[in-house]
């Protein structure tokens, strides 16, 4: 067999060229692909975090529903009639002996605070 | 530091991401040019390369650390660059008894250069082969793939994968030399 061709007149070379930047793209491409196609092939995995999500806001929102009646139920409620707040002042006032009465009206005489509100009323 | 095939399936191992894209920064080019070899047409080696990847990476926990991780994935690629051919009905009844030369242009690809008529006359060459002494050429000659791994890639033994391959370079040199 006549034995001219020389395989090292060649090399690896090839007549293939690629587009610009093509190894580059292509990596990118197959990364979106794979993910892409996990998430096709397991998309009971997010709905499935979903749910569990809803299950646990639910359960949060029931047991403080439940802790409101419970706590509702253990504290006694607060006396919320509503009183006659003048008259009781008046009448504890009433009951103080004299020399009381003098030094309290004594004391709110001198009260700045008072005697601003006094005059606030007047205007 | 060059990555070993170690390294990769270890990567894999522990951050399936990061394992993704070290094996396609070590073997995006050449599975792609593999492909390329086989299909010619630079779109079909696209689809083919990605097509490959996607299946390296959906069946990674089927490959056996016991077996080389290069022959592994030069089985898968050239599986899919045949399925392609295959697919489109360029090949009818391809099989690896076939050669594909009559059936594939060099250039009706865009991504052809005729610049270099020595190397697009090899091409030629190659794809006047049987399919089985195209691959064991395009592995040995182009990857450097070991006749073992070779052998691995096509199912056929290394003693086979050797004799395909002297036959194929004889070949090759007779194309080579009637055509010059």
């Amino acid at each position: 067999m006549d034995n001219t061709f020389d395989f090292n007149s060649v090399g690896k070379r090839m007549p293939y060229t690629v587009p610009d930047g093509f190894f580059d793209t292509i990596e990118e491409n197959v990364m979106q692909e794979v993910a892409a196609k996990k998430e096709k092939a397991n998309p009971g995995k997010n709905r499935k975090k979903v749910v569990t999500i809803a299950i646990r806001s639910l359960l949060a929102t029931a047991a403080a529903v439940a802790l409101f009646f419970v706590v509702r139920a253990v504290i006694p409620k607060a006396d919320t009639t509503p009183v006659d707040d003048f008259a009781s002042v008046e009448l504890a006032f009433n009951n103080l002996s004299n020399d009381d009465q003098d030094f309290l009206l004594a004391l709110y005489e001198e009260d700045e605070y008072i005697e601003e509100l006094q005059q606030d009323q007047e205007l | 530091m060059a990555v070993t095939d170690n390294d990769i399936i270890q990567a894999m191992r522990e951050d399936a991401e990061r394992g993704c894209r070290l094996l396609m920064a070590n073997y995006k080019e050449p599975l792609y040019w593999h492909i390329r070899r086989l299909v010619v047409n630079h779109d079909d080696a696209q689809d083919a390369t990605q097509e490959a990847f996607i299946r390296i990476f959906r069946s990674f926990n089927q490959h056996s650390e016991e077996n080389s991780l290069r022959a592994w994935l030069f089985r898968i690629a050239t599986n899919e660059a045949l399925r392609l051919l295959g697919r489109q009905k360029k090949a009818t009844m391809l099989s690896l008894e076939d050669s594909t030369a009559e059936l594939l242009s060099l250039k009706a690809d865009e991504y052809y250069d005729d610049g270099d008529a020595l190397a697009a006359r090899l091409q030629q060459a190659i794809l006047h082969l049987p399919a089985k002494q195209q691959l064991a050429f395009n592995l040995r000659y182009y990857d450097e793939l070991s006749y073992d791994e070779i052998a691995t890639v096509t199912g056929a033994t290394a003693a086979n994968v050797k004799a395909n391959y002297h036959h194929a370079k004889e070949k090759i040199i007779k194309y080579m030399n009637e055509n010059d």
